[in-house]
């Protein structure tokens, strides 16, 4: 992303103005829905997503006082059903509407998130169009998947740490971990970001901002030390009063949802929404490199050793990308994210708009330029997909045994993720979301001049 | 008069038993040891309703008999109960490729049946272990009016493989018109889907399909059911299967021991990056500073 001073450059022409841009977006959704409905109609190959069809139905089973699990599949929140009620006695396609209007919101939240940290307009309105006319993002919504929710209650939660509200980041994280349980990873970034030296509530926390970076001065790099001794004088500090209340509200919060939801419908609650998510063994083929090796061992079962094992990965790269990159909040996450779908034992497409949401909010600390590396980036992940699919293709469409070389393209898919994360984070210029207050500390004084 | 009508009544049954006999291989009798089935009194919309609930747990030949006996009318309610021993499955083909496919039957009612009074032929399609019926794209073909009547029972677990399922049984109800009597043949499409299927060496497992049951029923609440056939799991005559991809065993060791190896040496590139990235950071601010 090339280096801005406040010129006429940095201001983009009036059509794409943020506003014009959520206007044109809103049409283009609105279109997109519309013609959902019209191809549902009218052609064999449906527009709308298969979950969609789950939710509805296990909204209006909810809607007539039954249990939504009922409904083979669904595998939600309670919340989630609940919400798209008005599916059964409104319009079927409310639902949809609610989702699209997130995806907006997603839009106008990375917009706010940039703004705050004083991103040149013009990087602004790019990286927005970056999440707003991604060919996924739009049909993911206008299809009736629910993930652009979440990604909008993970935004929230992120401009809530940033304007120090606390209280309001826990309730909304503690909500989301129930709604869609992967945010657990960003558990232990948040935490550690709520330093007292860094974060105390009730205040708006000083933000690192986009300038400050680009030009390099020495105030911002003192809170740059190893990340040995980060990592050090965060644990010691643990239990400092804001973590403590972030740990209480979220818990409580995510606790009060599950216990209304057993309430409501005990144990089937339970395991559909919770148990099977954290024990997915799905043998069907999907992008993960696991899927061949689980089929290859369905008919027996999986030692506690092996099940370890296949979770060492995982887990190493998320401790190691906390440790690295926690003060850059926003970037961590979105690394963690990456890395959690791509080591996953199972992989769907849906799983992308996790990282495409916060894909925008770090492109503008890019040093990676479009030519050609950006370019590359791109083509070697989605060629690595589209390669896979072409397998997918052949085994679900054509009948022929291709496990192995399905199995392959998981695996270079694997390789792919793994150049780009790499990349992404060669091209970095780390920026933490928060400054060190400016404290009464002589030693702190002594070290910012 | 009484014993007159019985008697020509018996010489027609004698005659169309001679005929079918002698028939080409499409042609065969029906059912040889269950030939005292000849009707069923039910109470439910469906034959099969009561099946899973009334402790039966596979869909195997002799246990599906059992069923039918126990469903049988009282010899009082049972006037039509002479059924021609024909066959009447004319074509049976499953088309398509890949993991979704359809079974064809195609079914030709005698003008006989035309007589009895009643107008819904039900299918019993008991489908085997490897391939399963969307309950869901069922509904939505009754919505089109393609079937007047379908419903799943067993097992309908979409995503299990089919060593961790058992068989499900497909009921369709399909109205008879006159016009069926006379233009011959009732075609029927059932959408199926395969499972993920046990491991294989050759790559491939078959799945074989028996022949359907059928039943000609009343439309009415109290329904009464003539057997017009009760299929085998095997056929003698025909073979219809279906080829679905299996994995294979030979492949286990190579893939397990690659994914992990795979899966480590990605994470120690995320690993060394991560670390290295946070190096550089506090080398320039060591210089600066």
């Amino acid at each position: 992303m090339s280096r801005g001073s406040e010129n006429t450059d940095d201001v983009p022409p009036k059509w794409m103005s943020f506003r014009s841009l959520l206007v044109f977006s809103m049409i283009l959704r609105v279109f997109l829905i519309v013609y959902g409905e019209w191809q549902d109609a009218h052609m064999e190959v449906r527009y709308t997503d298969v979950d969609y069809i789950v939710f509805s139905d296990a909204a209006s089973l909810m809607a007539s006082g039954e249990s939504p699990y009922k409904r083979t599949t669904y595998r939600y929140s309670p919340l989630l059903a609940l919400l798209l009620t008005p599916n059964s006695f409104f319009h079927r396609s409310f639902g949809k509407f609610l989702f699209s209007a997130s995806d907006l919101l997603v839009g106008w939240f990375i917009h706010t998130i940039l703004k705050e940290r004083k991103v040149p307009e013009k990087i602004c309105t790019y990286s927005v169009m970056v999440w707003l006319f991604n060919p996924f993002t739009f049909t993911i919504g206008t299809r009736g998947n629910c993930e652009p929710l979440v990604c909008a209650m993970i935004l929230w939660i992120i401009i809530s740490l940033m304007q120090g509200n606390l209280s309001q980041a826990a309730f909304w994280y503690g909500l989301v971990v129930h709604f869609r349980v992967y945010p657990i990873i960003y558990a232990l970034p948040i935490i550690l970001v709520l330093d007292s030296k860094i974060f105390r509530s009730g205040q708006k926390p000083p933000l690192e901002n986009w300038n400050t970076g680009q030009t390099k001065t020495p105030t911002s790099n003192t809170e740059k030390k190893t990340f040995l001794f980060n990592l050090f004088t965060a644990l010691k500090s643990l239990f400092s009063r804001e973590r403590i209340m972030f740990g209480l509200i979220s818990g409580g919060v995510f606790l009060a949802c599950n216990a209304v939801s057993f309430y409501f419908y005990g144990h089937e609650f339970l395991h559909e929404a919770l148990l099977y998510h954290l024990t997915r063994t799905d043998p069907r083929h999907n992008f993960s490199i696991y899927f061949y090796h689980i089929y290859l061992h369905y008919e027996g079962q999986f030692s506690a050793v092996e099940k370890l094992i296949s979770f060492l990965p995982q887990f190493t790269v998320q401790f190691a990308l906390v440790s690295c990159f926690w003060q850059d909040l926003v970037f961590c996450i979105f690394l963690q994210t990456v890395a959690f779908v791509a080591f996953n034992k199972v992989i769907t497409a849906q799983y992308f708009v996790w990282f495409y949401c916060l894909l925008p909010l770090i492109l503008p600390w890019s040093r990676m330029k479009l030519k050609w590396e950006g370019l590359l980036c791109i083509i070697l992940w989605i060629g690595a997909q589209t390669h896979w699919l072409l397998w997918g293709y052949m085994l679900e469409f054509k009948g022929l045994n291709v496990f192995l070389q399905l199995w392959v393209a998981g695996l270079l898919f694997l390789a792919a993720n793994t150049f780009v994360l790499v990349k992404i984070i060669q091209r970095h210029r780390f920026s933490p979301l928060f400054t060190r207050y400016e404290s009464s500390s002589p030693k702190h004084v002594k070290k910012l001049h | 008069m009484a014993s007159q009508r019985r008697r020509s009544l018996l010489t027609l049954i004698f005659i169309c038993c001679a005929i079918s006999s002698a028939s080409s291989d499409q042609v065969r009798t029906s059912y040889g040891d269950s030939d005292q089935i000849r009707s069923l009194c039910i109470s439910d919309r469906f034959i099969m309703e009561s099946y899973f609930t009334t402790s039966h747990t596979s869909l195997d030949d002799s246990e599906f008999r059992n069923f039918l006996l126990l469903q049988q009318c009282s010899s009082e309610h049972d006037p039509t109960s002479i059924v021609p021993a024909t066959s009447l499955i004319q074509h049976r083909n499953v088309t398509g490729e890949g993991s979704h496919r359809n079974l064809l039957t195609s079914i030709k009612l005698l003008p006989f049946y035309s007589e009895s009074k009643l107008h819904e032929l039900v299918i019993l399609e008991r489908l085997p272990l490897g391939v399963f019926a969307d309950p869901f794209e069922l509904q939505s073909l009754q919505q089109r009016r393609v079937f007047s009547d379908v419903s799943v029972f067993g097992d309908t677990n979409l995503e299990l493989p089919s060593f961790r399922s058992n068989r499900s049984v497909v009921e369709i109800h399909v109205e008879v018109s006159p016009s069926d009597y006379e233009n011959g043949e009732i075609s029927l499409k059932l959408p199926l889907h395969a499972r993920y299927q046990p491991l294989d060496d050759s790559g491939y497992s078959r799945v074989e399909f028996g022949e359907p049951d059928l039943f000609l029923c009343s439309s009415h609440e109290q329904r009464r059911c003539l057997v017009l056939s009760i299929g085998r799991s095997k056929t003698e005559t025909r073979s219809v299967f279906w080829d679905i991809p299996a994995g294979i065993r030979g492949h286990t060791e190579y893939v397990s021991a690659l994914t992990f190896a795979a899966a480590v040496l990605s994470a120690i590139s995320i690993l060394v990056a991560s670390v290295l990235s946070s190096k550089v950071e506090s080398c320039k601010n060591s210089k600066q500073s």
